[in-house]
């Protein structure tokens, strides 16, 4: 049993936290209704169970699924392979992903259906599609990781500049969605199944890590371009914006369920497909490990399905409710330092964070602790979500002011660091940006966006992902920075 | 080091399984107790429980701990260690010794060639090279150019008496490589010597080598 309380133990680290300021917020600051507060904590339950039985499901489910079909991919030692296999996994994991079709939605709706809900799929998951295989190319034909992003992020720069302020802002955000909780871990274990295969360990680690950023920069780019093909800039409309009302406590749960579970077996299918599809060509595992994979995909659906359905009833109208109600105390100061807290602890409840804490643990032998990564990961989502309070409360800030600067400097830092830490800093970026965030820490920032007058709660909801993403590049190549400093040799010219 | 180290000494090298977590606290307690330096692997381990079974959830994270010292100092530290992990209970890990027969690279200890040991008939030995992460390559091509037929790289990672740093409060122990290669009694000095030659052993920080008789071997040819 030893196990399983293990893995509850971590589980309830990560949540706990999050958990205790909402606790300490309702009795000081802002008091919540009771059925609020109470499906808050019915909430948090949820996600301590789901989380829990996620994580088992990924690390027997996903994880194997996608090194074998890295490494299976890479083994045929052929160009058209790679290429077609990198397009093919690279659309199908995109356009089942929930996160995708929920911004879709919005998008289509504030362009008054310019922009329709499909097209805007289809094209990210294209972007994602090439994207991907670039990745993959990138890591066979032994091309820097800081080169490449510097590419990526100059085109972006270059498609900023004929875009406007709200459609880099959604394009931004699509990066962080295309992300969510189930194809980080995929997409991580396709890079480690590629990259294990090496010869050389210190190159084969640092390829371990990327693909995610890679990834990433495929939406924006995807987006930016659609938005100027289709003449769009300016946006029109808002966003329902609503606070469940009812007083019963479970009934927001059960009325999520099964819309979750929909959007959860969407987002797992193509992946069960295409194992299955491998399995008769290529895996031929044998029937014990076939059946051991097939459960973990039930332990992700089962435990997704819990945790989602835990944030979305629970932490929701948590997050607007503190949002509005700390900004109508008028005290701005006090808003942006509970934006930090909150930011700081959310991120650990983030599930693909322990899938990549986990893999980087895994793959550095234990060089590189969980917990340092997790504190980097933490100071970055916490400035990132006080940054973006201060840029609703003043309106002469633009996104663009942080994101040049912040991409600039992430940019300079990753010719500093060593190449593993800019894989992880960029993959993390992807990670950060998951379901938890993508709800709390949004619904947070929309809340305080209702209530200070100026603020537009559609345009500047969007783009606090787009910092969420950014600040952990920063923060973790930092980490790395400090990391290489302490870690140099020294002693050994004194002995000779 | 506090110990002078002789070069006719006898060697042990020793090793504990302990849960994930625990290796860096074994490092400590070793190197407080004078052993020089150690490395460190992530491994799995398996469980013993039906419902875990049925549930297929059998994977236990691990740590190996490697470490090489003389053998009066070697058999301390493992009393030390037994005590302060409670080894003797369940779940809390394992130990085990055997005797080195060749060391190279830490602090002038020269392979003895003249070492006549106990089980003079075994016709295999186990060669260890635990170098920086990167270099394991070379250490197989050196070893391939001396007659190897084959080596097997572990990651690990650890730390020797050169490097220590403080991040923070956290220990930083740098990443290392792990070279397995089974070979031939008569084959086995060229290539420990090719390897030693190669990774230039003899200056400190540049990794360490050593031997162990393996009594029986099966798959090799």
């Amino acid at each position: 049993m030893n196990i399983l309380i293990e893995k509850l133990k971590e589980v309830l680290f990560s949540i706990l936290p999050i958990t205790l300021i909402v606790v300490i917020l309702h009795f000081t600051i802002v008091p919540l209704e009771t059925p609020v507060f109470l499906r808050f904590l019915v909430g948090a339950f949820l996600i301590i169970i789901g989380l829990s039985i996620f994580l088992f499901g990924v690390d027997i489910g996903i994880s194997p699924i996608g090194s074998l079909m890295g490494s299976t991919i890479v083994k045929s030692n052929k160009f058209r392979v790679i290429v077609g296999g990198g397009l093919t996994l690279g659309f199908f994991i995109s356009i089942a992903e929930p996160d995708l079709h929920i911004l879709a939605d919005q998008v289509a709706f504030v362009t008054s259906g310019t922009i329709s809900k499909m097209s805007l799929v289809v094209v990210v998951s294209v972007g994602i599609a090439v994207l991907l295989t670039a990745g993959f190319l990138r890591i066979v034909y032994n091309k820097a990781l800081n080169r490449t992003f510097t590419i990526l992020y100059l085109l972006i720069f270059i498609l900023a500049l004929f875009s406007s302020q709200e459609f880099l802002a959604i394009a931004f955000d699509a990066s962080g969605a295309t992300t969510g909780a189930m194809t980080v871990p995929f997409v991580l274990a396709l890079a480690l199944g590629i990259s294990s295969m090496k010869k050389n360990g210190r190159q084969s680690e640092e390829d371990s890590f990327g693909l995610v950023g890679i990834i990433s920069a495929g939406a924006i780019l995807a987006v930016l371009i659609m938005g100027i093909l289709s003449g769009q800039d300016k946006l029109t409309g808002s966003l329902d914006y609503s606070i469940t009302q009812s007083a019963s406590i479970l009934a927001p749960f059960f009325h999520a369920l099964p819309h979750i579970t929909w959007e959860v077996f969407l987002a797992l299918f193509p992946i069960f497909l295409l194992f299955l599809i491998f399995q008769k060509i290529s895996f031929h595992q044998t029937r014990k490990a076939f059946f051991r994979i097939c459960k973990g995909l039930v332990y992700t659906f089962v435990g997704l399905i819990l945790f989602l359905t835990g944030v979305n009833a629970g932490f929701m109208d948590v997050g607007s409710l503190v949002g509005y109600r700390l900004a109508s105390t008028g005290n701005n100061w006090l808003v942006v330092l509970v934006g930090f807290l909150l930011g700081f602890v959310t991120i650990l409840a983030e599930p693909a964070v322990h899938v990549l804490t986990h893999q980087i643990e895994d793959v550095t032998s234990g060089y590189v602790k969980r917990k340092a990564v997790l504190f980097a990961l933490s100071i970055g989502v916490g400035a990132a979500v006080a940054l973006s309070i201060v840029r609703i409360l003043i309106p002469e800030i633009k996104l663009w002011h942080y994101l040049l600067p912040g991409y600039i400097i992430s940019l300079a830092l990753s010719y500093r660091v060593p190449n593993l830490f800019v894989g992880m800093a960029f993959d993390s970026g992807g990670v950060a940006s998951g379901p938890m965030t993508a709800t709390f820490i949004l619904a947070f920032a929309q809340g305080a966006a209702e209530y200070t007058e100026h603020a537009n709660v559609l345009i500047d909801g969007f783009g606090v992902i787009a910092m969420v993403a950014m600040t952990p590049l920063i923060a973790l190549q930092i980490l790395g920075l400090i990391f290489q400093i302490k870690s140099r040799k020294e002693g050994v010219k004194a002995h000779e | 080091m506090n110990n002078p180290v002789h070069i006719d000494s006898n060697y042990e090298f020793f090793c504990l399984i302990v849960n994930f977590g625990t290796g860096s606290r074994v490092m400590k307690i070793a190197r407080n107790n004078g052993i020089s330096g150690a490395t460190i692997l992530l491994a799995k381990g398996t469980v013993n429980s039906r419902l875990l079974e049925i549930l297929d959830i059998t994977d236990i994270r691990k740590e190996v701990v490697l470490m090489i010292s003389e053998r009066k100092q070697a058999y301390d530290v493992l009393k030390t260690l037994n005590k302060e992990l409670a080894l003797q209970k369940p779940h809390h890990g394992i130990a085990f010794s055997a005797s080195v027969a060749g060391l190279m690279g830490m602090r002038k200890i020269n392979f003895d060639k003249h070492n006549e040991r106990g089980a003079g008939n075994t016709m295999y030995s186990a060669i260890f090279v635990i170098v920086d992460r990167g270099k394991a390559e070379e250490v197989v091509d050196a070893a391939k150019a001396a007659g190897a037929r084959g080596a097997t790289i572990m990651n690990a990672r650890g730390s020797g008496i050169h490097e220590t740093q403080l991040l923070f409060n956290m220990e930083i122990e740098p990443e290392k490589e792990i070279v397995l290669i089974l070979a031939q009694k008569d084959i086995v000095e060229p290539i420990a010597a090719s390897i030693r030659e190669k990774m230039k052993l003899d200056e400190p920080g540049n990794g360490i080598l050593f031997l162990l008789d393996v009594n029986k071997t099966y798959g090799i040819r």
